[in-house]
């Protein structure tokens, strides 16, 4: 059962959250420097074109698409260049851990692109999540990979790391995605409001919150029903919302990961002698 | 973007003379650390220590740090390069990085505007924004460890990897505790909650967080008892076998400044920050007061620093297995109990003190350790003479 928050309704007050408004040039610009991104893969990837001149071109084309998304930014705002560069430091690093043939360059290129979105979610101050991701990715996940890569094998390449499989599916796919996203972010659109049972105890969205937190938003949904809809400014306002209003996501999610873990040990455990 | 500096000026000089200070201490604070650490290891083997440069020896450290900055550079001739020049600037920059929320004097929780002692006031994650950057720092000894390309660093890479990853765990479980009775993750609430006598000190009532916390925090610092990364008995000198001069220093440099981590960690964390009994609470905006607070802070911080220079003299090194069994088979449960004991006491409104009986943990793990291992010690004995003795039926 949805209800109304506490607050007063202000039907002009709706949930339309715009979509960032960019300069109308915006999509054309990005559009392009996808695309010679996407060349400058090719260029780039080692296998694909075997020649060192056609990398180094790719890499100058990579350039000259990150020259070409800097046209995007808005000038007014300087936090926006700070914000440009951690994107450019992250793309770096992606492309970087696709192309590098070195595994360990690879796991650095990865390291790259995590903490540098970790610095593009402190710039718009999404602390928890951006801290998480580094503890979780950069400070373990990654980690792990160069302690097995260092363990397994410290000299000579193998065939699987010089061999592509299906380049030119890969580079497609991963083009059309960028293009696709890039769209939508370009387009100025509407986030729909997320619904909140308010009835439920310590719901965040029941209770304003009472240290700088923004209160809920209260809004209609698509049929026309009253919900509260709220952006947890606070990473109290974050965890209270996690523990109450998204408590079965959190505990299923618990749930997986304690099986993986129980099925990780069983996996890596000897099968037991037999007795004879 | 003049007219936004010029608008944002206020806001933006005291981040930036808090981080000039930041820049300008430590590493002097480093410098001297080694000094202190000489003089400490001097006494503890009876020995006088540096005592010909300047008053006390006290210029000991300015002469190596000169030296230090005269040396050739050597570079080996199978390094990968550009990996090998970063590792140690990327070890010293997370190092340096973890102190950007750490208050280094008193800070009032409603901070208003003018020079403080924090570069980020009142930062939302605190404590979990120096988890995750200190969750970092294994980085610069792995990526020196390789790029060394020889086979002791990449052993000293391993084993750092498999320590961080270890210790990162009971250190965020001892944390769990204090932050779910504070409520807040911002360290100057952390402190501010300690602000009443003695016995609200989180060391009063929950000893065995700080016994979790600390020894946890000493593994990521590379320090003797957890130095195994680099024992130079096993692995000649780990992941710094191949750097000497300035780049050996930059290594070092980011222990030393793990150390302080640490110890304002736990003096803030632990032992009540910048609050002391008798004191009036320093945030109220006094000068006198603000001096006293800093002064009270600084006293808590060298006692912290001085007892973990003194371990290093006290305790032998882990060996590998019992390194990882300390983590997986003693802290981690130990946090696990303490996270169970926390959770009863807030969830059923019990007195917070009622948390000390935890502390009786580690003692009958004590007890129970040392009981073993005397009965072991009494097997062994007997094995051992009865080895002798049939041995010398036998031989002869």
């Amino acid at each position: 059962m949805w209800v109304v928050a506490q607050q007063q309704i202000d039907p002009g007050n709706l949930a339309r959250v715009p979509g960032t408004s960019f300069p109308g040039h915006f999509s054309k610009v990005m559009l392009a420097s996808v695309i010679l991104g996407a060349v400058a893969y090719w260029l780039m990837q080692y296998g694909v074109v075997k020649n060192k001149v056609m990398n180094w071109v790719g890499m100058a084309l990579f350039g000259v698409g990150i020259i070409l998304a800097f046209a995007a930014v808005p000038s007014e705002d300087p936090t926006a260049l700070i914000r440009f560069c951690f994107s450019v430091l992250a793309v770096s690093g992606a492309m970087g851990f696709v192309v590098a043939r070195e595994p360990v360059h690879a796991a650095l290129g990865f390291a790259t692109a995590v903490l540098s979105s970790c610095g593009v979610l402190f710039m718009q101050e999404a602390y928890f999540v951006a801290a998480a991701t580094m503890i979780v990715y950069a400070g373990a996940t990654i980690i792990i990979f160069l302690f097995v890569l260092m363990f397994a094998q410290q000299t000579n390449l193998r065939a699987y790391d010089i061999k592509l499989t299906r380049p030119w599916l890969a580079a497609g796919i991963a083009t059309a995605l960028v293009i696709t996203i890039t769209w939508s972010v370009a387009d100025e659109g509407e986030i729909l409001p997320i619904k909140i049972d308010t009835t439920r105890v310590n719901s965040l969205a029941a209770q304003p919150l009472s240290d700088n937190g923004t209160p809920p938003m209260p809004t209609k949904d698509m049929s026309g029903k009253q919900v509260a809809s709220f952006v947890p400014s606070k990473t109290a306002g974050l965890g209270r919302a996690m523990y109450t209003d998204y408590l079965m996501a959190i505990e299923l999610a618990g749930t997986i990961l304690l099986v993986a873990t129980i099925g990780a040990i069983v996996l890596a455990q000897r099968p037991a002698e037999v007795k004879s | 973007m003049w007219v936004w500096l010029k608008e944002s000026w206020p806001i933006l000089w005291p981040t930036l003379a808090a981080i000039g200070v930041i820049l300008a201490v430590v590493p002097l604070l480093g410098l001297y650390m080694t000094f202190i650490e000489r003089k400490l290891a001097a006494y503890v083997q009876d020995r006088i220590g540096p005592n010909r440069v300047g008053p006390f020896g006290l210029l000991q450290a300015v002469a190596d740090g000169i030296k230090i900055f005269l040396k050739e550079q050597v570079i080996p001739d199978h390094v990968y390069t550009t990996l090998y020049f970063l590792a140690p600037a990327m070890s010293l920059m997370t190092a340096m990085f973890a102190l950007v929320v750490m208050p280094f004097g008193p800070v009032p929780t409603d901070y208003e505007g003018g020079f403080r002692f924090v570069v980020q006031p009142g930062n939302d994650i605190g404590i979990l924004f120096m988890m995750a950057i200190s969750s970092l720092s294994a980085y610069g000894i792995i990526v020196g460890g390789w790029a060394s390309n020889n086979k002791y660093s990449i052993y000293g890479a391993i084993r750092s990897c498999a320590q961080f990853i270890s210790y990162e765990i009971p250190l965020g479980l001892s944390i769990i505790g204090v932050i779910a009775i504070t409520g807040s993750l911002n360290i100057e609430k952390i402190v501010e909650a300690q602000s009443g006598s003695i016995l609200d000190w989180n060391v009063c009532w929950q000893p065995l967080a700080l016994l979790i916390f600390f020894t946890a925090a000493l593994a990521e610092t590379n320090r003797l008892p957890f130095d195994l990364p680099e024992c130079e008995q096993e692995l000649v000198g780990g992941f710094h076998t191949e750097y000497s001069g300035i780049k050996f220093v930059l290594f070092f440099l980011a222990e030393y400044t793990h150390i302080v981590t640490v110890s304002f960690l736990t003096a803030l964390l632990f032992f009540g920050g910048w609050h002391f009994p008798g004191l009036p609470n320093p945030t109220g905006g006094t000068t006198l007061g603000m001096i006293l607070g800093l002064a009270v802070l600084l006293f808590k911080v060298s006692m912290v620093v001085l007892f973990i220079i003194l371990l290093r003299w006290a305790l032998p090194r882990f060996r590998f297995d019992q390194l990882m069994g300390l983590a997986w088979k003693g802290l981690i449960p130990m946090g696990l109990v303490h996270l169970v004991g926390v959770a009863i006491v807030l969830s059923l409104g019990l007195p917070k003190h009622l948390l000390i009986l935890t502390a009786a943990l580690p003692i009958a793990a004590a007890y129970y350790s040392s009981v073993k291992f005397n009965a072991s010690m009494g097997r062994w004995n007997a094995l051992e003479s009865g080895v002798r003795k049939t041995s010398a039926v036998s031989y002869e």
